[in-house]
């Protein structure tokens, strides 16, 4: 009998705990970026992102209580998946994040056969498109959409000929086939398109190799890290010709890789960073005074992100999942920072949001 | 470009990378002729190194500058440095192991390269970081081929550290006593000679190398970070087996040849910079196939 008591007591507690999310729930969501490693700083900042768009939603109350569960894939696809494993085994509710493409997309799939919606910030290679179980938003243009600016960039500038280099990952040799594709297809020349070694820190062969092609601009498609170092022997090695960088090294960090007087005049594709949006000096502010340095490029999309999966999370009137991803798809975002946030039927952001930044006495600031 | 500027322009990069690849190789390949173990944890020295050359240059900046000169003690001061943090591995990992199987060893070296480069990863908060050094831009135009001085400075200390080294061990008498103990460390034991200080002086002459290459490469290429000595210690380790692991002059010439092997098969048509990985590997398993023992190596006597 007294058994029997108290398991109807602890189911009752249970029922009381099902039942409560309902009204205001706690809710974990993880954030899966890379805070070791040679993306580090971008990871990080898109982390305190999630932090100030959460104490936020939690400082005006009246709902759901937001906290993160940081995994680190450390832009490496097999850490990736431990770190995602590790995430739908931790009790979330969602996913906010995905800044490597290449160490996104085989945690997609983990997300989706865990059910949890996820809401990808900044990777934005188009491998990720059909690699998309269902659950998955991006909202960060496409590298189809980043093309099509850099498209636009060669033809102001009169680009005949144009050398591409990448570093055999996914987002970055998919930026740069879908570059060489869209220039030849425009009449263009790719006389030298390069494949080189994440980490090597020389590129003067390759430099040379460049400098002998006859192209007018070099466009580097891959990551900061190893982009500041290419672009310091591109004009060490006496290149003159123009630069321009996708949108994985937009980070200041490539200033002082680079030398200011090696990046002068470079052009980057960037998503839009915090400092170029009107809608976002609050934000900034706010990110300066917690974390006592600038925001990142993806901070405001990831910002965003945030924002979005809450306001899903309270249009579906909890956290089932599959609610939430309807909600999602069906989202009419206004109050983003980067922009109102609608999806194509493919999950994908509707519109382009690339601007074009130059690299000015160590800074950026806004080209054209 | 013309064809011959193109091709001596490559050559020039093949021996400044080759430089690097060599001093790193003799690092490897002194260690493998004293106690015939592969110090998997090399590459990593090299990294620390250029970790303690970013840590003197910040040091000696204040009256030395970030110029030649301060690059210049930044590179004395690491090689030191790191010189003892190779016997004190050496000491601590190693020593105890020398009787065990060799396999023992190898998996010693492989856990000493992950507390260094974990170690360095918490240190760093594993962030690719900025080589404050100054060297300017400025170089000579020799008929189209452009060589700055930095690439020649490389290349210069490059050639007479492995000059020094060579005259060290062929010339005075501890190199006499190292080359000893790398024939048959029991025997070096009973003529007198110190096996242990020996072993001890190898791994500081070695690890100093790759501190000398690790400042060079963080003041050249202008980045660090803790992950920059797992490539390069393992195309060291190539240029060690290309040229012979064990021989000196071996892993000085393995280096130069792979860090050629890699700038002119970026260069080739047909090859390129995407296989220029996979041309270097097949010359490795080319002469490993016509000549096990690598280029200068010498093949063992199996003694009756």
């Amino acid at each position: 009998m007294r058994t029997s008591l108290r398991s109807t007591v602890a189911a009752l507690a249970v029922a009381a705990a099902l039942i409560t999310p309902a009204l205001a729930a706690e809710i974990k969501i993880g954030v899966l970026v890379p805070t070791t490693g040679s993306e580090a700083t971008y990871g990080q900042d898109m982390a305190n992102a999630v932090q100030i768009a959460m104490d936020e939603i939690n400082a005006a109350g009246g709902g759901d209580t937001y906290s993160m569960v940081v995994g680190d894939d450390g832009c490496d696809p097999q850490q990736a998946v431990n770190a995602a494993t590790k995430l739908a085994s931790s009790g979330i509710s969602g996913v906010v994040g995905g800044y490597c493409s290449g160490a996104t997309i085989p945690t997609l799939k983990i997300f989706g056969d865990a059910k949890l919606p996820m809401v990808i910030t900044a990777a934005n290679s188009t491998k990720l498109i059909p690699a998309n179980p269902g659950n998955v938003f991006m909202i960060n243009s496409t590298g189809n959409d980043q093309v099509a600016k850099a498209l636009d960039v060669f033809k102001t500038k009169g680009i005949k000929a144009l050398a591409i280099v990448n570093e055999g990952d996914a987002y970055s040799q998919d930026l740069a086939t879908l570059a060489q594709t869209a220039f030849t297809g425009a009449g263009g020349a790719v006389p030298s398109f390069e494949t080189v070694n994440k980490g090597e820190q020389d590129f003067s062969s390759v430099v040379t190799k460049i400098k002998a092609s006859g192209a007018d601009a070099v466009f580097w498609t891959a990551y900061y890290a190893d982009g500041g170092p290419f672009i310091k022997q591109l004009r060490e090695g006496g290149y003159t010709g123009l630069i321009i960088v996708g949108d994985g090294s937009t980070s200041t960090e490539l200033f002082k890789l680079a030398g200011a007087d090696a990046a002068e005049g470079v052009l980057a594709l960037s998503s839009p960073t915090p400092d170029f949006l009107p809608n976002a000096k609050a934000f900034a502010d706010t990110y300066k005074a917690k974390f006592s340095n600038a925001p990142g490029p993806y901070a405001a999309l990831t910002y965003d992100g945030m924002k979005l999966l809450a306001s899903a999370i309270k249009t579906a009137g909890g956290t089932d999942s599959a609610k939430v991803i309807e909600a999602l798809q069906k989202s009419d975002f206004k109050d983003g920072l980067a922009g109102e946030i609608t999806f194509r039927d493919d999950r994908t952001l509707a519109r382009s949001n690339f601007i074009v930044l130059e690299g000015k006495s160590g800074a950026w600031a806004l080209a054209q | 470009m013309t064809l011959t500027a193109i091709l001596a322009q490559q050559l020039v990069n093949g021996l400044v990378l080759g430089s690097f690849y060599a001093l790193v190789a003799l690092g490897y390949t002194m260690v493998f002729g004293v106690v015939k173990l592969l110090n998997f944890a090399h590459g990593d020295l090299y990294m620390v190194g250029a970790f303690g050359g970013f840590l003197a240059l910040s040091l000696v900046s204040g009256f030395a500058g970030v110029g030649w000169l301060g690059v210049a003690l930044a590179i004395l001061l690491s090689m030191i440095a790191v010189g003892f943090l190779g016997v004190v591995i050496e000491r601590i990992a190693y020593a105890p192991m020398l009787k065990a199987p060799r396999l023992s060893i190898l998996i010693t070296a492989l856990a000493v390269s992950l507390v260094l480069q974990n170690g360095v990863l918490t240190l760093s908060n594993g962030q690719v970081m900025a080589f404050s050094s100054k060297l300017g831009f400025a170089g000579i135009d020799v008929f189209g081929l452009f060589i700055n001085y930095k690439q020649i400075a490389l290349a210069g200390t490059a050639a007479v550290l492995m000059l020094g080294l060579e005259f060290f061990i062929s010339r005075t008498q501890y190199g006499r006593a190292m080359r000893a103990v790398s024939v048959d460390k029991d025997m070096s034991e009973l003529m007198g000679i110190d096996v242990n200080r020996v072993i001890a002086l190898t791994f500081f002459i070695g690890s100093a190398l790759a501190a000398a290459a690790g400042t060079m490469a963080g003041a050249y290429y202008g980045s660090i970070w803790y992950f920059m000595g797992f490539l390069i210690g393992l195309k060291a380790f190539t240029a060690a087996v290309i040229g012979g692991i064990g021989s000196i002059p071996g892993a000085m010439l393995g280096g130069l040849t792979l860090g050629l092997l890699e700038s002119f098969g970026t260069q080739i048509p047909g090859i390129g910079s995407e296989w220029k990985d996979v041309f270097s590997f097949s010359v490795l398993i080319l002469v490993l196939v016509l000549k096990p023992t690598g280029l200068l190596g010498k093949s063992e006597q199996e003694r009756m």
